[in-house]
């Protein structure tokens, strides 16, 4: 038999029950301590009220350990009230009776019970209509503000716009034009595959330059700005709203949409279609290095179909939806960053949030663009 | 008692080309509830994250329970910081849990507690730092600032540490709340013979509960001793410090004239 834990007993004397405490009752050993009082047996009804607890030879308690006295006897049906205790030093009784009184308190509150699927899936699309309502509701006084600024042109703040666009804009001119430069030689690569079997290489001209111009152009570098930008924004405001800046810009008698959303909105309208053309060209570029070498089709050949088969509306059109993809872009950017709540995790929600917003709106926007324009015979 | 819990020898400390700390000794043994008071920038906070291991003097000794916080190994660090609490000036919750879960997590990272006890044990010391069992559930950023607080609190009390240290523990509370916080340490200090070192300007803690008053200034410890040694010092920071309450104190009173 292993010897059993001296560090607590209990006794039977007249009139009731003993259980004595010993040596040292920290947290450390509470797993010890904790099998020792269950061997103890204070089951319900094994132990004969009153009860007493005996402290003469107690070494240490700590509060963790006080905790397990009380809830052993709990448990055994002894109320932590009816308990006398004897023979304690007085640091050790303070420690127990600190625990006593707040033994009430130290009933763990109920944790709340896990929605069902069908209230999460009711509270996923309430939050989503509400998410929804808020961007609409900011889309609206972002323009009531661009209104003012346009109304007024000496309420826009020069320097933030031009350090946002710097930011969104002429930084990102690398790596537009690499992924467009790929894209541009990947489509045209595979396109060619396809045509040198009908000896119709020169079209390969035709299709890249549609593809491109139209949609490929604008909806990788719309996606690419979302990534990087419409992140930018969130992150950015998001930190703001957190240190109370943009309380203070409020306080200031500022707005805060005039000060902070309108600059990085008109940077990423005016931004946008100044990367589609960047990417135009590079895929472009891409398409016509491919061309020489797999399709024997001269740069100069290239550019001289590239007039006949290129109408300008096709260029025009795939300009004209950069800016519409931009301002959804740049209002959810903001917003998501407007409303991050009080905690640094919060940030990062939004942020993960944004980029995948702002990529649906692009997707969804170039789908609309593409039944109206289809309606309209463009 | 038994040898020193904080040992701080020759500490010198130079941030970003300024002197913080010139030459800084303290010695606080077990079992002292010893507060560090000094005026805005004089390295108050430095020093108490150079002694738990947060951040390296740039001279000097620092020994934390006997084990020399500089050269310990990994290892001997980790067992170290099992044996503190701390708590942070504002509250370092973890956002990602609730409450009780961040006070959950020192008990369920170190081990040993049977798991049927870490909720018991967590709702005990959410009613210690002052704090309704329902606030276990909800999540740091639903909290007052003075409710964080008292969750960091439980946070630090959570295994029942040896050292315990507090960045400004009651800035920020109301006096009723950090009253019951002083008397509260006072009780871990006396009856469980914790080591308590608080950084405040709170001047009644000082009054009430600090056995010892160490003022940091000029880089060095200007002065050490009891509040009655401290008070009688001539520093011009210490008085001015001190005759500023003097004087609200006769303002208050209703036969100061």
């Amino acid at each position: 038999m292993t010897t059993a834990d001296t560090r607590c007993s209990l006794a039977r004397e007249a009139g009731g029950s003993v259980i004595r405490l010993a040596g040292s009752w920290r947290l450390s050993s509470i797993g010890e301590l904790d099998a020792a009082l269950r061997a103890l047996g204070v089951a319900p009804g094994g132990i004969a009220p009153p009860v007493a607890l005996d402290g003469g030879s107690l070494a240490e308690i700590d509060t963790a350990a006080a905790l397990l006295v009380w809830r052993h006897l709990a448990a055994a049906g002894v109320p932590a009230d009816a308990v006398s205790m004897r023979g304690f030093a007085d640091a050790h009784a303070r420690i127990l009776e600190l625990v006593r009184q707040r033994l009430h308190d130290a009933e763990p509150a109920a944790a709340p019970r896990p929605r069902g699927a069908l209230a999460s899936l009711g509270a996923a699309a309430v939050g989503l209509v509400a998410l929804l309502h808020g961007h609409l509701d900011f889309l609206g006084r972002v323009l009531v503000e661009l209104g003012r600024t346009v109304r007024k042109p000496s309420r826009l703040r020069g320097k933030e716009l031009f350090a946002q666009f710097s930011q969104v804009c002429v930084s990102a001119i690398p790596v537009v034009a690499l992924v467009t430069f790929l894209i541009g030689l990947v489509v045209a690569y595979l396109l060619g595959l396809q045509a040198e079997q009908y000896g119709a290489n020169i079209f390969v001209v035709d299709g890249v330059a549609l593809g491109l111009a139209r949609e490929f152009s604008p909806l990788i570098v719309a996606t690419i700005v979302a990534g990087r930008s419409g992140a930018a924004f969130t992150a950015q405001l998001g930190t703001m709203k957190l240190t109370e800046e943009i309380d203070a810009i409020r306080t200031l008698g500022l707005s805060a949409e005039q000060v902070l959303v309108v600059p990085r909105v008109l940077a990423l309208v005016m931004s946008l279609p100044l990367l589609v053309f960047v990417g135009d060209v590079m895929g472009l570029l891409g398409a016509m290095t491919i061309a020489e070498r797999m399709l024997d089709i001269t740069p100069s050949t290239f550019v001289s179909r590239l007039h006949d088969a290129l109408a300008p509306r096709h260029f025009v059109i795939g300009l004209a939806k950069a800016p519409a993809f931009a301002l959804f872009i740049a209002v959810i950017g903001c917003r998501m960053g407007m409303s991050v709540s009080r905690d640094t995790r919060s940030i990062g929600m939004n942020t993960t949030s944004t980029v995948v917003q702002g990529i649906v709106a692009v997707i969804l926007l170039d789908a609309l663009f593409a039944v109206l324009l289809q309606e309209l015979e463009l | 008692m038994n040898g020193a819990a904080i040992e701080v020898e020759a500490v010198r400390t130079r941030l970003g080309g300024q002197l913080v700390h010139d030459r800084i000794d303290l010695r606080i043994g077990r079992g002292e509830l010893v507060a560090l008071v000094g005026g805005s920038g004089s390295g108050k906070s430095v020093l108490m994250r150079e002694i738990i291991g947060l951040q390296r003097p740039t001279d000097g000794r620092v020994r934390l329970l006997g084990t020399d916080v500089w050269s310990a190994s990994p290892r001997q660090l980790t067992a170290l910081r099992r044996r503190i609490g701390v708590m942070f000036q504002d509250g370092a919750l973890f956002s990602s849990l609730t409450v009780a879960g961040n006070v959950a997590t020192p008990m369920i990272e170190h081990g040993g507690i049977p798991r049927h006890l870490v909720a018991p044990l967590v709702a005990l010391r959410l009613s210690m730092a002052g704090l309704p069992a329902s606030a276990g559930a909800r999540r740091p950023s639903e909290l007052s600032g003075g409710m964080r607080k008292r969750a960091a609190i439980a946070r630090a009390l959570a295994l029942e540490p040896e050292v315990l240290f507090l960045d400004e523990p009651t800035a920020g509370l109301d006096p009723i709340t950090a009253r019951a916080f002083d008397a509260m340490l006072a009780s871990l200090c006396r009856d469980l013979g914790i080591t308590v070192v608080l950084i405040t300007h709170d001047l009644d803690t000082l009054l009430s509960i600090a056995q010892r008053v160490v003022v940091l200034g000029h880089g060095r410890v200007v002065a050490d001793g009891t509040l009655d040694a401290v008070t009688a010092n001539d520093d011009p920071w210490i008085r001015a410090y001190f005759e500023g309450r003097r004087m609200l104190a006769a303002e208050g009173s209703p036969d100061g004239t």
